[in-house]
């Protein structure tokens, strides 16, 4: 077996099968950002990008999830600890990387209250549109009509609601002083609400007893004051992709951004919270890092298995790419749909082989690693290898291989292994 | 069902009272342009519509600042601190800071953003002529409205200017260091407390409520419109050069598309819902009968605390509305008005 498997190694010409046009696959849309390309010319366009992108790593976040749960099962613990750490996170984030010009933050604006503002940008970056319905010194509120982060689980929208505490009592420190928000999330698409609603109340005006941080969920003491958009008046795309907004992210303190860095600046749940509360789970020794690989590896590679379990979505893959009928299952369809990921999240990589028997790139680990979380990069990778058994079929792995510093350089091909 | 977020709030009524019957403050630190060089008249005189260069040392401005397409950018208020030094007050430092840099190339002028040096706290209300006497040690009896000048507070070097944001005959400005900010506030809080008033903490108290009843206009509400929208025509200098004017001309010529109008809710449902730009995003849309689209979106909505009323702003085409016309948005009872409750 072993002597095979050489020789069908040294048969591979690490050969790149012929585009037209010869440049196709290498990122269309990298500098202009009108579109990303399949290897066979399938053109999705920018707005679709960010879409997809946004969906497959929310998809990639709930099996983080699920991972993070099984490494701590209680609720309560689990949340508490995954909001205590995105707390203390964002908050050092806010402190040492201010941005008040960005968000429309002015001088004046002291207190928590101006946080509203970093969320309510935020939420319109990551597609999660919807609008802001008050904002004072003592109450925000902000509805949510779409989130794609809503499948991930209750724990992210606490933990989410933290992060956005953190930055904002960052950001109360930078001005003279001012009264404290308490941002509660009462409303929560995870949750299975119609909406995702923020509501920040102060305590000076809306007295309530003290809670943990991973309680910050209500009800709101202010909850009488609350505007529920009906499903009728719902929207479905973020401002930056509305015409009504002549394309732009504005805010009411006349904070206007358009579309074009939203895919450079894609955030994930799981790089943004749940792979750092795992990280600090393990710190805090709730498990090793050594079984934190292991789950979360088998818990990936099963989401990934998942996604192509049925023969429809085989179809509908091969569709969506462009793959040609004379394409038949092998290693070629998988990096179709990874290279669609890779230029949806501006991520550079460079196509080492492409043809029927081995399909190679060497990607960029600090691009997939976004917002700096390098595990990411393996979450990918596991999810990968998942993928190409039900994509392609059993005989086809991913792999990563002699990558060169900086770079995960992965290998799609046939591989035995006994003990996979 | 949509509780009155304005009207039934007795925090926000009293601090808005406190302005309109006694006196009130608040920090309303902006960001501040400083201009200098021997061209700074010359340069803001080609950068704002309005008259600049006659604008004498200690005196201030209002002035909108536009871009090529005569659209507004920003609206200011522009000091003169001395001969050839400006500040220029703003809520739009970033985009102004770029602004006033590419505009700058040929003149002989320098501009920096001071923001993080000076704090401003803004007393405003029939008594706040009383309370600044009372603390400065020069006064304010002789001041008169866009005029600054040094004065002192228990011996701390501030500037005080005759201005404000919120329609009062009396209201001034006290701008001070910021290592100096904890003790003119304190003599300040005395002072307004004394005489009767309040410190004013709501955002929405002195950034809505109080500067709509007096027809002022606040960041969004201005953005993408031109002066001939909003009223703001009336002070520009056509005799000059400046940016944006020959698009500004040909919105002259041809007379705007749109118009800046006052409205009031009528809806005997008090707790209605109205989206508007303030809050960020487009805008309740506004319908009328006999047009098939939209005339415009609702720019403002708060409350008249002195008139008891829900008011607000829309931007609309121009001549679809009236003052007196009633008409629906979103489905609640209302009425085109004047922009001024005072």
């Amino acid at each position: 077996m072993l002597t095979r498997l050489k020789t069908r190694k040294d048969l591979m010409t690490k050969k790149i099968d012929e585009r037209i046009p010869a440049n196709s696959g290498e990122g269309a849309g990298f500098k202009t950002f009108n579109a990303v390309q399949s290897p066979w010319n399938k053109l999705m366009s920018y707005q679709d990008a960010l879409h997809y992108a946004s969906r497959f790593e929310a998809v990639l976040s709930a099996a983080v999830a699920q991972a993070y749960r099984i490494i701590i099962p209680d609720y309560a613990t689990r949340a508490s600890e995954m909001c205590k750490e995105a707390y203390a996170r964002l908050y050092r984030t806010g402190l040492y990387y201010p941005n008040d010009d960005g968000f429309g933050i002015h001088p004046f604006m002291c207190g928590s209250y101006p946080g509203a503002l970093i969320g309510d940008k935020g939420d319109d970056a990551l597609l999660m549109c919807g609008r802001c319905q008050d904002f004072g010194t003592y109450r925000c509120e902000k509805e949510l009509d779409v989130c794609d982060w809503d499948i991930v689980g209750s724990e992210l929208c606490r933990a989410t609601t933290m992060s956005l505490q953190g930055q904002a009592d960052a950001t109360e420190t930078r001005h003279r002083k001012g009264h404290k928000l308490d941002y509660l999330m009462v409303e929560a698409k995870g949750c299975g609400d119609r909406h995702c609603r923020i509501i920040a109340e102060s305590r000076e005006k809306y007295p309530a007893p003290e809670h943990e941080l991973w309680q910050s969920f209500g009800p709101a003491v202010s909850d009488e004051y609350k505007k529920f958009t009906p499903e009728e008046e719902c929207v479905a795309e973020s401002m930056m992709f509305r015409e009504e907004c002549d394309y732009h992210f504005v805010n009411g303190t006349n904070n206007e951004t358009d579309s074009s860095n939203q895919m450079v600046n894609l955030s994930t749940a799981a790089s943004l919270y749940l792979l750092p509360a795992i990280d600090n789970a393990v710190k805090l020794g709730y498990t090793t890092a050594e079984n934190a690989e292991w789950i979360k590896k088998c818990v990936l590679e099963a989401a990934g298995k998942a996604m192509f379990g049925e023969r429809y979505a085989i179809k509908a893959c091969r569709e969506w790419l462009g793959v040609p009928n004379t394409i038949g299952e092998d290693g070629r369809l998988l990096g179709g749909v990874i290279e669609m990921l890779l230029q949806s999240l501006v991520c550079g990589y460079e196509i080492e082989a492409f043809n029927k028997d081995e399909v190679i790139y060497v990607i960029n680990r600090a691009d997939l690693a976004i917002t700096g979380t390098q595990s990411l990069c393996e979450a990918h990778l596991y999810m990968w290898n998942g993928m190409v058994k039900t994509l392609v079929n059993a005989q086809w792995s991913v792999w990563e291989e002699d990558s060169p510093k900086g770079k995960m350089r992965i290998k799609i091909a046939k591989k035995i292994d006994k003990f996979m | 069902m949509f509780k009155n977020i304005f009207k039934n709030d007795e925090w926000k009524r009293s601090e808005h009272m406190a302005v309109r019957e006694c006196v009130g403050y608040y920090l309303f630190t902006h960001q501040l342009m400083e201009v200098t060089g021997e061209e700074a008249n010359k340069f803001l005189d080609y950068v704002f519509p309005n008259n600049i260069a006659t604008l004498a040392v200690g005196r201030d401005r209002y002035t909108t600042m536009l871009n090529e397409d005569g659209e507004i950018i920003d609206d200011v208020v522009v000091m003169r601190m001395d001969e050839d030094r400006y500040w220029v007050s703003t809520l739009y430092g970033t985009k102004a800071d770029d602004w006033f840099y590419y505009k700058s190339e040929g003149y002989d002028v320098e501009t920096y953003e001071i923001t993080e040096d000076w704090h401003m706290f803004s007393i405003q209300g029939p008594k706040s002529k009383e309370v600044l006497n009372s603390i400065l040690s020069n006064g304010v009896d002789d001041l008169k409205f866009f005029q600054n000048r040094t004065d002192e507070i228990n011996g701390i070097e501030v500037i005080v200017n005759r201005a404000g944001f919120t329609g009062e005959k009396f209201g001034y400005e006290i701008y001070c260091g910021v290592d100096d900010a904890d003790d003119v506030q304190d003599a300040i809080d005395r002072a307004v407390k004394e005489a009767g008033g309040k410190e004013i903490t709501e955002f929405q108290v002195f950034a809505w409520t109080l500067p709509t009843e007096a027809g002022f206009y606040y960041m969004r509400d201005l953005a993408h419109t031109n002066p001939f929208e909003v009223g703001l025509e009336k002070n520009i200098n056509w005799d000059k050069d400046f940016i944006g004017k020959e698009a500004l001309l040909k919105i002259k010529e041809n007379g705007p598309e749109r118009e800046m109008l006052g409205f009031e809710v009528i809806d005997e449902n008090e707790d209605f819902y109205i989206r508007a730009k303030q809050y960020g995003g487009p805008g309740e849309p506004i319908f009328i009968d006999g047009e098939e689209e939209e005339i415009g979106r609702v720019s403002k909505m708060v409350y008249s605390y002195v008139k008891d009323v829900n008011n607000g702003y829309m931007l609309v085409k121009k001549g679809k509305l009236h003052i007196g016309d009633k008409f629906k948005i979103h489905g609640y009872d209302c009425i085109v008005t004047e922009k001024n409750w005072l």
